[in-house]
């Protein structure tokens, strides 16, 4: 049986004690061992950050980026190389501050990749900033009067933006995180996964008691129909958010399906050498 | 009969002046003749005053001449706005719907009216004066008018048969439309050329042209002008070579897609202009930072900021020389005609890989944009060379991770791909170690800088300045991109005895050829787009004997006039 063990690497990670990034990584591998992915086809594409730091944890490919850009590199490499599993991980400052272009243009775009955005709701690695995604009236080294900005809303903004499989989960609710990145990277388009991972050092507001008094489990509610996309607007509106579990899923037509035929071989096993196209080409011209 | 012709065509701009300069170019070119066009636009897509410059020459012709010999006005402002630009003794050629008569008292100039739109209405549609102005030139020039149908078939058959019977009706009452002016019949009649079926193409086109044939298989970019073109060829063209071209949501995507498809193993490109290239600033620096190979383009325009979107500059020297935070390799390749834009193009993916590095193609909008006839290609020099990519299978099995940035004799290391089973290594903008991992020892530090930094340093030795002209004259006139077809119609036209020389690359600058030229020559006139000197002011760095540097600099968003270069080149001989 394939273990956690396989996507491990021996660099130890700089996180704080009792970070929920570290239940993401396991999470992560565990889902890995459980889907038998080969470490050689997994590459993983990072931002900056804390959470950034991720891909350089894993014994995979791992693509530590810049601030925000993490998406635009994984989706590059996914149009190159459709046979690789591509997760791309990222911060809340990553994802819907520098980066919200991006997010949205990718879920838009539906290339088939796993986004998981590791949300602790405050810029950790400066120290304690705030974030586009802290609550009202937070309190921070930017904001020491208090937030006076609404956060974003993450899963809403997903759902407007096209993505086709959303999801929650909360680092302390391991099991159920495991099972969502696995249907994430099962689902066959852009797949999003918001995850509570507590930042115990700056968040003292929204903590692991704070989210275990507050979270709703989605997966236990029978009435919930996620492929309605009406009924994940009312739900998320409904939980004000505060979920874990499966919002959305519905396939839509992949990026790759939707191009032509031609482009059934992918781009890296394309023959480079076309010489003798060149006086077929340069007859346009005459 | 003539050999030269320097003619203009004037009017609203989203009137069709410049497809039909094109007809005229391609129809030309086919017939064995040079040309080269030039565009005055403004950023608008209908109304406002627009021309279209057309040089025509038995003999290659990079550059259009000051004055003109024709000029052609579908609307009074044309004339308003050119009539000073006319040689002596030149034609005002007028659409009969309007009437210059003010200007009849310039008697040094001829005016002949012509029912254009007339019998564009008569026998097709308004749209079709375009047409009729085509059918004149080609009697004018001496040209067959099939040789005008075919191109226009070729250019307009997607309209359908209805309209391109009707272009041809129009052509063919064009043709037949009495001229009472017998001496103008012949005067502008070219004398025969080499017939040989010539390409005509943009700067845009042959970088395109050159990246596809080059293994170019990816491209993220987003629309600006005067770079769009690259864009819109490889979106035509990709998909039949299984590549794929994505219009991303600003540039900082389009530079990151396209080296996530390098860093996957695609060969793999971007283009845009200044502020494009500023944007992706950032992502150029990781490319630099993280070795991936990537290709630039930036078409230049005016800047700064907004600057003049639709006009000629050269100003972004300075910035992509020093350009990203911190210190990293990085190589411009500055082509200077539309051939060398093929060329470099293939050269610079070459390049890329090899060095594993940012390869910035440094192009301007007179480059980019102006269609010219060209020399043949020569499809020979087509190389792919893809620099150190490991064998995905011959990898030796270890349990580390792959040396991905491993010190080697010549600073460049093996890559693997994401997908080989023995390759797995990490990548980061952070400083790190050879496998890839974040590290911040200054013993690493200072080693990984110095890798990086050096591998492309032997291309400072390298002869990257092409020198033509008089050689064992104390003058030199140096210059990079359209400012090189410039420079050699003045000296080929005036017979002027100096040398003059292009940049092929400015980074790294070729420093060996630069000494030897400063020793030979006494005196060094670099001629430039921009209001400081960017390029002298890099070259001066570099080299000790300031006082023989000079510098021709203009800053007002429109090229070179040939006057212009003459009179310096005479003043300093």
């Amino acid at each position: 049986m394939t273990t956690v063990k396989k996507y491990q690497n021996d660099v130890t990670p700089t996180w704080c004690p009792g970070c929920g990034d570290f239940s993401v990584l396991r999470s992560l591998q565990a889902a890995a061992a459980r889907l038998n992915l080969d470490n050689h086809n997994l590459m993983t594409v990072s931002g900056i950050g804390c959470s950034g730091r991720i891909s350089g944890y894993l014994k995979t490919y791992g693509f530590h980026s810049i601030h925000g850009r993490a998406l635009p590199i994984a989706q590059g490499i996914k149009l190159t190389n459709p046979e690789l599993t591509v997760i791309a991980m990222g911060g809340d400052g990553d994802g819907f501050a520098i980066g919200t272009n991006h997010t949205i243009h990718a879920m838009k775009r539906n290339i088939d990749i796993t986004y998981i955005v590791m949300n602790n709701q405050i810029y950790g690695l400066t120290k304690g900033h705030t974030s586009p995604l802290s609550e009202k009236n937070f309190v921070t080294k930017s904001t020491p009067y208090g937030h006076i900005e609404d956060p974003l809303r993450p899963g809403l903004l997903a759902l407007a933006s096209g993505s086709g499989f959303v999801a929650q989960g909360f680092s302390a609710y391991q099991e159920q995180l495991i099972d969502i990145i696995i249907k994430a990277i099962n689902h066959k388009g852009f797949s999003f996964i918001n995850v509570f991972s507590p930042c115990v050092t700056f968040n003292k507001v929204n903590t692991y008691q704070w989210f275990r008094e507050h979270l709703v489990n989605l997966d236990e509610d029978s009435d919930h129909d996620k492929t309605s996309f009406q009924n994940a607007m009312n739900k998320y509106i409904e939980t004000g958010g505060l979920f874990t579990g499966i919002l959305y899923e519905n396939k839509q037509m992949e990026y790759h399906e939707r191009l032509s035929k031609k482009h059934k071989t992918p781009i890296i096993y394309q023959n480079l050498d076309i010489s003798e196209s060149f006086d077929k080409l340069i007859e346009d011209f005459i | 009969m003539t050999n030269n012709i320097t003619l203009m065509i004037g009017g609203t701009q989203g009137e069709g002046i410049v497809s039909t300069g094109n007809i005229l170019i391609k129809t030309l070119s086919r017939l064995g003749y040079f040309t080269y066009g030039f565009r005055n636009f403004s950023s608008r897509i209908k109304g406002g005053h627009t021309n279209y410059i057309i040089e025509i020459n038995t003999k290659e012709v990079l550059a259009y001449g000051d004055s003109l010999d024709i000029l052609i006005a579908f609307d009074m402002e044309s004339i308003e706005v050119n009539i000073d630009r006319l040689k002596e003794g030149g034609l005002v050629i007028y659409d009969s719907i309007i009437n210059p008569e003010n200007y009849f008292v310039r008697r040094d100039l001829g005016f002949l009216s012509f029912p254009f739109t007339d019998i564009a209405k008569k026998y097709g549609s308004c749209i079709m004066k375009n047409t009729s102005l085509l059918g004149l030139l080609g009697r004018l020039l001496n040209i067959h008018s099939q040789n005008i149908k075919d191109t226009v078939e070729e250019t307009y058959k997607k309209k359908g048969q209805d309209i391109l019977s009707k272009n041809f009706t129009v052509l063919d009452k064009t043709y037949e439309e009495p001229i009472e002016n017998e001496e103008i019949k012949t005067r502008y009649n070219l004398n025969t050329s080499i017939s040989e079926k010539r390409a005509s193409m943009i700067g845009n086109e042959a970088i395109a042209f050159g990246a596809l044939m080059a293994g170019c298989r990816f491209m993220a970019a987003y629309p600006i002008t005067p770079a769009s073109e690259i864009m819109e060829y490889l979106s035509e063209k990709l998909p039949d070579y299984g590549g794929i071209v994505l219009q991303t949501e600003d540039e900082i995507a389009a530079i990151t897609m396209s080296l996530g498809s390098s860093y996957a193993g695609s060969r793999a490109m971007t283009a845009s202009s200044g502020p494009g290239i500023s944007l992706m600033m950032e992502g150029i620096g990781l490319a630099g930072m993280a070795e991936i190979p990537i290709v630039i383009v930036d078409v230049q325009r005016v800047g700064p900021s907004t600057g003049l979107p639709t006009k000629h500059e050269q100003s972004d020297i300075e910035f992509l020389y020093h350009g990203a935070h911190g210190e990293i390799p990085l190589i411009i390749v500055t082509p200077y005609s539309v051939e060398e834009c093929f060329y470099q193009s293939i050269q610079a993916f070459n390049l890329a890989e090899k060095y594993q590095c940012p390869v910035i193609i440094l192009s301007d909008l007179a480059l980019g944009l102006s269609r010219q006839t060209i020399k043949s290609l020569d499809k020979n020099k087509i190389t792919i060379d893809r620099g150190k990519i490991a064998s995905g299978e011959n990898l030796e099995e270890t349990k580390l991770d792959f040396r991905r940035f491993d010190f080697t004799s010549d600073n460049i290391s093996q890559r693997t791909l994401p997908g080989f089973l023995e390759g797995i290594h990490k990548v980061t903008g952070l400083e790190h170690s050879i496998i890839g991992t974040p590290n911040n020892y200054p013993d690493n530090r200072k080693k990984m800088m110095d890798k990086r930094l050096n591998k492309i340093r032997k291309l400072e030795s390298q002869n990257n300045i092409d020198i033509f002209g008089t050689t064992n004259s104390s003058l030199l006139v140096l210059s990079i991109g359209s400012n090189y077809g410039i420079i050699k119609k003045v000296v080929e036209d005036y017979n002027l005895p100096v040398a003059y020389g292009a940049f092929k690359m400015i980074k790294p600058l070729p420093v060996k050829q630069l000494k030897e030229l400063t020793e030979k020559y006494s005196k060094i006139l670099i001629v430039e787009n921009n209001a400081r000197g960017q390029l002298a002011s890099i070259i001066k760095q570099k080299l000790p004997c300031h006082d023989k540097f000079h510098n021709l600099l203009k800053y007002d968003g429109t090229p070179f006039k040939l006057a212009e270069i003459k009179s310096k080149i005479e003043e300093m001989i």
